[in-house]
């Protein structure tokens, strides 16, 4: 059997023009939160790209050549960061915005070039994988939106873009399945460890929903689905108990524990 | 002393544990009414196991051995020697009561009676027998001969005994047992339905295309399979059934609320893989 009408989003034939035109030294200021910019700078120095964090900003603003905003839930965090970024760096830098719990419509509203901005589904454990999910509005240029793809493109990620919305693509899906396995634990339906170990086994997840959780972050999961609850009003948003619990003890979750 | 075990029912999910069990060195007891279906999926599970033998994961003499241990039965009397019945017969709370009523009657009161139900409810087909202690849950995932594990439900009603001596018959069989309440759509079908049911209403509300969500989930979120490709592999009338069933028993929990596209797909036989139309179309290849 064969399948058909499967499309993937292609890597723009441009690409290889652009290539070229790129600087020599591709270099990439990160700000946000500190899971998200250890994970990027990994992969980025991993790529060869410089890269730069709050510190060594103002002396290297000239340099940069992309800015990443990787804050998942603190508006004000997230605006003053951008605003930074707006202060520093030419107006013609590509900025990639964290787009899951303020959507990039509502980050534009903050500044004054607006076409600049992309958006992406930075979230814990996912820029490990081969794609990333990126958003654009009406007002990013396309030449800004085929730049940031052409970068990923480099590093080997693939760039699949989705409509400007709370939680994106993926985030908004495992939020969801940690929420659930957190009510199964509060209702008692089974032990942490066996939820893992089921969905592994059953469905082949990559990662047990609690495991998954605890590497995302409770506190992330529960910022997503509040921010999807609130956007959408709908029920199936609220965040289990449990979890909420979780998040705000700021306790360690060991999944192996029968507690 | 090897184990034996009593299989109600020949279908595909009957025949793939009567597989697992003869391999694991027990003797196993297939019944079915029709002795053609018992002798059709016979015949498919000594193709399976050839195909293991020329793949050098088992022998032609553990092979051998394990068709031995296979007995064909169409006499439900027959199952009274059985350690435990595991019954694999078709998703409907009816019949399900019907036979489990008549298993009460037939078999030693020590025998442990399990079912293979995905959506109902465990004390719903105990409550067809006197002694409601012995019935006890085993989900097994398709297909049985090849997926470890078992959700191993245990109903208020089910004995800390009977959990005990099931999780140990399956351990024996190679199963990778847990124990699970009998809630609605147990661990596995509860959670996956998240997984679905999100994909599908990102797609409705056109944040994505299902080609863009499958690639994400698997690219990015590491999964085996999209959460599309799954639905049409598996089908969307058995997704469908399932999300309903849960829907109802978790007294209509919008978060287990059956997608309107699902139900409309379903009414048009768009089920998936098996009929070349889901949420792809396929073609058979040249």
């Amino acid at each position: 059997m064969k399948q058909v009408n499967k499309k993937t989003t292609p890597v723009k034939k441009s690409f290889v023009k652009k290539k070229e035109e790129q600087p020599a030294v591709i270099s990439a200021a990160l700000l946000g939160d500190e899971l998200l910019l250890q994970e990027y700078a990994k992969l980025f120095e991993e790529n060869r790209i410089t890269v730069f964090f709050e510190k060594s900003l103002p002396a290297n603003a000239k340099k940069i050549t992309y800015a990443f905003e990787l804050t998942t839930a603190d508006a004000g965090t997230k605006k003053k960061h951008l605003q930074l970024f707006e202060k520093l760096l030419s107006p013609e830098t590509p900025i990639i915005s964290s787009s899951i719990t303020q959507t990039l419509l509502e980050q534009m509203q903050w500044m004054q070039h607006k076409e600049r901005l992309v958006g992406i589904g930075a979230f814990p454990t996912l820029i490990e994988n081969s794609a990333v999910e990126l958003t654009t509005t009406f007002h990013t240029k396309s030449e800004i939106a085929d730049a940031v793809q052409n970068f990923f493109a480099a590093i080997k990620k693939e760039a699949c873009f989705v409509q400007d919305s709370v939680g994106m693509v993926m985030p908004r899906i495992l939020c969801q399945i940690i929420n659930e396995a957190m009510f199964a634990v509060q209702y008692g339906i089974a032990q942490p460890k066996d939820i893992d170990e089921a969905m592994k086994l059953a469905m082949q997840f990559p990662l047990g929903p609690i495991e998954w959780g605890e590497k995302i972050g409770f506190k992330n999961i529960v910022d997503v689905l509040d921010a999807l609850h609130s956007f959408t009003k709908e029920e199936r948003y609220k965040v289990s108990p449990l979890l909420r619990r979780i998040s705000l003890a700021g306790v360690f979750w060991n999944s192996h524990s029968s507690r | 002393m090897a184990l034996s075990i009593g299989i109600v029912g020949a279908g595909t999910m009957g025949t793939g544990i009567a597989h697992y069990a003869a391999l694991h060195k027990c003797t196993v007891a297939l019944y079915d009414i029709n002795d053609e279906v018992i002798r059709r999926n016979i015949e498919r599970m000594n193709f399976e196991m050839k195909k293991s033998v020329d793949k050098s994961k088992i022998s032609e003499e553990e092979m051998k051995q394990a068709m031995q241990r296979i007995k064909k039965r169409t006499n439900i009397n027959d199952l009274d020697t059985c350690d435990i019945i595991i019954e694999a017969v078709l998703e409907d709370v009816r019949v399900k009561k019907d036979l489990f009523k008549k298993l009460d009657q037939v078999t030693h009161h020590t025998t442990i009676l399990a079912t293979t139900t995905s959506s109902i409810p465990i004390a719903a087909i105990a409550s067809a027998t006197k002694k409601p202690e012995r019935v006890i849950g085993t989900h097994f995932f398709r297909p049985a001969y090849s997926v470890k594990l078992v959700e191993v439900v245990k109903s208020i009603a089910t004995s800390d005994d009977v959990v005990r001596q099931t999780t140990d018959a399956l351990k024996q069989i190679g199963k990778k047992p847990i124990i699970v309440k009998d809630s609605p759509g147990f661990i596995v079908n509860r959670i996956s339905s998240l997984f679905f049911s999100e994909a599908v209403k990102l797609m409705q509300e056109g944040i994505s295309s299902v080609e863009t969500i499958d690639l994400l989930a698997k690219k990015s979120g590491g999964f085996k399979r999209g959460p599309f490709e799954q639905m049409d592999l598996t089908g969307n009338d058995i997704h469908l059934a399932l999300t309903k069933s849960l829907f109802e028993q978790t007294s209509f929990n919008p978060r287990f609320a059956p997608a309107f596209l699902q139900k409309q797909m379903t009414e048009l036989g768009q089920f998936g893989k098996n009929v070349k139309k889901g949420f792809y179309t396929y073609e058979d290849s040249l």
